[in-house]
């Protein structure tokens, strides 16, 4: 630990030869990828390809078995203040139901040494200020995943994570977190956002990373892969406004022989 | 909803006001303890059973004096500092050992762990400064409640032994008080940070603290009662005079009891907590 700046040069997300087993099960498979600044990357796999477990490996919640995971060119765990590198929206929820939105974010923010004005600020960005002094166990699940996203931004990272953000939200939360996304890319930040629904991809994701049994199996635009994976004659026919809805086609005629369990 | 927000204040980044380091965790950690209803609850129930059992052990013993077998007597002039003290804090130590497991088992149970780690991912440090937290509010609060504890306790006594919270012996068994109480709060929360869930983790103190000693008291001879006493249980001999025929080991012997419970568990927490996957 003798840097104390991150590098700014560095791609803002650096997978080297990323690998991590559980038991006999290898379910990131020497991984290899770049997320850079100023645009949504989607992050897709089927079920059970490591999505959620390579980005538990970029956070340094599960240790790598080998390769590399680097922030900002470095280790997750050597980032002396890691909310202003990275905001994440995991999966799971993170945070206690006793507590209220705001003791939990000044909690957060104390711990970062981030001023306690931030905590209202966020709070505004995601609409909560009304109900932030309420304990966060009476949150519907819309009103949990904005308290997730405001610890996300906490920090004003470089640099969010969001694992499945709009899974079992409503068209309006549907709806508010994609145009966050797509604000946050605006604003020069690298936004990785894994989901397996094909049709809100193809309208937020500028880049893809396709994963399936733990390896990559895509690493381009939106645009490129929705070309490269279709039935010519169909992306022939389709016009371009259309194409996005080719995505979901595209995925499936690339992750067929990826998929854990399949009708035959 | 508000979908003119801007995420980024207008003016300037939002920046740490410095490196953030360990008092900055605990400042973190002191938020997280005292906004949960369920620390308060827990030390007013602390504060109830120690002060309640200490009073009410003075009096039943200073009332039925008079009717006590001489050897009883001889013990209530010789430690009536542990006659007045202990009480509270053996049964006040459960209130410390519920709340120090549930500290750590909750963050597990609710997810909040997982904000925990990437909020500290050098992990340790985060247990640290939830340990220095939590062990230097039940160390404060302990010494509050001890002083008016012994204060009432020895009015009551004084019928039958003289004690003054200007000697010595009383001072360190005032002092002994609030440590017997945070160590015990320390080890709780080591054995919620190594089993994780709150019902193993309650009852493998529960365990430690009121049964083991019964049972393991019933081997033969003096073998049985040093194991007992060596328990974190027997540690709480350091709140007493030392003057007590009865006592297997000496108050010193009970610190370096407390000590080292304190330490091997707190090590092993450690040890594990940097390695698991959350």
């Amino acid at each position: 630990m003798t840097k104390t700046a991150a590098n700014s040069t560095a791609p803002a997300i650096e997978a080297r030869g990323l690998t991590k087993s559980y038991g006999k099960k290898t379910v990131v498979d020497g991984l290899n990828f770049q997320v850079h600044t100023g645009r949504v990357t989607g992050f897709l796999g089927p079920n059970g390809a490591g999505k959620s477990t390579t980005m538990r490996l970029l956070l340094g919640l599960e240790r790598a078995d080998s390769g590399e995971a680097l922030i900002n060119g470095r280790p997750y765990a050597s980032l002396s203040a890691p909310l202003s590198h990275v905001g994440a929206l995991l999966e799971a929820k993170a945070f206690h139901k006793g507590r209220s939105a705001r003791n939990h974010l000044i909690a957060l923010a104390q711990s970062q040494a981030l001023p306690v004005r931030r905590v209202d600020e966020v709070l505004d960005v995601v609409g909560l200020h009304d109900v932030a002094k309420q304990r966060a166990g009476g949150y519907s699940l819309g009103m949990s995943q904005r308290l997730g996203i405001a610890a996300a931004l906490l920090g004003d990272p470089r640099i969010v994570l969001l694992d499945e953000p709009v899974n079992g939200l409503d068209p309006e939360g549907v709806f508010w977190i994609r145009n966050l996304m797509k604000r946050l890319a605006g604003e020069g930040r690298a936004v990785l956002v894994s989901s397996h629904l094909m049709n809100e991809m193809a309208v937020t994701a500028d880049h893809l990373l396709v994963i399936g049994k733990g390896r990559l199996l895509a690493d381009c635009t939106t645009a490129e892969f929705i070309e490269r994976h279709t039935d010519p004659a169909v992306y022939a026919a389709t016009p371009a406004v259309a194409r996005p809805a080719l995505l979901e086609e595209a995925f499936m005629r690339l992750t067929a022989g990826a998929v854990e369990y399949s009708s035959r | 909803m508000s979908t003119a927000t801007v995420v980024r204040t207008q003016h300037a980044a939002v920046r740490p006001t410095h490196r953030p380091g360990f008092t900055d965790l605990m400042r973190s950690e002191w938020t997280k303890l005292k906004s949960l209803r369920s620390t308060w609850w827990s030390l007013a129930t602390m504060v109830l059973l120690s002060v309640g059992f200490s009073i009410t052990a003075c009096a039943v013993y200073s009332h039925d004096y008079p009717t006590l077998d001489p050897s009883t007597q001889t013990e209530f002039r010789a430690d009536t500092i542990g006659l007045i003290l202990q009480p509270g804090v053996e049964f006040a130590a459960l209130a410390v050992c519920v709340l120090g497991v549930m500290l750590m088992t909750s963050e597990y149970s609710t997810g909040m762990i997982r904000a925990t780690t990437l909020a500290a991912p050098k992990r340790t440090s985060a247990l640290l400064a939830k340990a220095a937290t939590f062990g230097g509010l039940i160390f404060v609060l302990s010494e509050l409640v001890a002083i008016p504890s012994f204060l009432i306790g020895s009015a009551i006594t004084s019928a039958h032994a003289h004690t003054s919270i200007t000697d010595p012996t009383t001072i360190r068994a005032i002092l002994a008080f609030g440590l017997y109480m945070a160590a015990m709060g320390l080890i709780a929360l080591s054995i919620g940070t190594l089993v994780r869930h709150t019902a193993a983790g309650i009852s493998i103190v529960l365990a430690l603290q009121f049964v083991l000693p019964g049972v393991l008291s019933l081997i033969p001879g003096s073998v049985g009662q040093h194991i007992s006493n060596a328990l974190p249980s027997g540690a709480s001999v350091i709140v007493s005079s030392g003057h007590n025929a009865t006592d297997i080991y000496s108050p010193a012997q009970g610190l370096l009891i407390l000590v080292a419970w304190t330490v091997v568990l707190g090590g092993a927490a450690l040890a594990t907590i940097k390695r698991r996957d959350v």
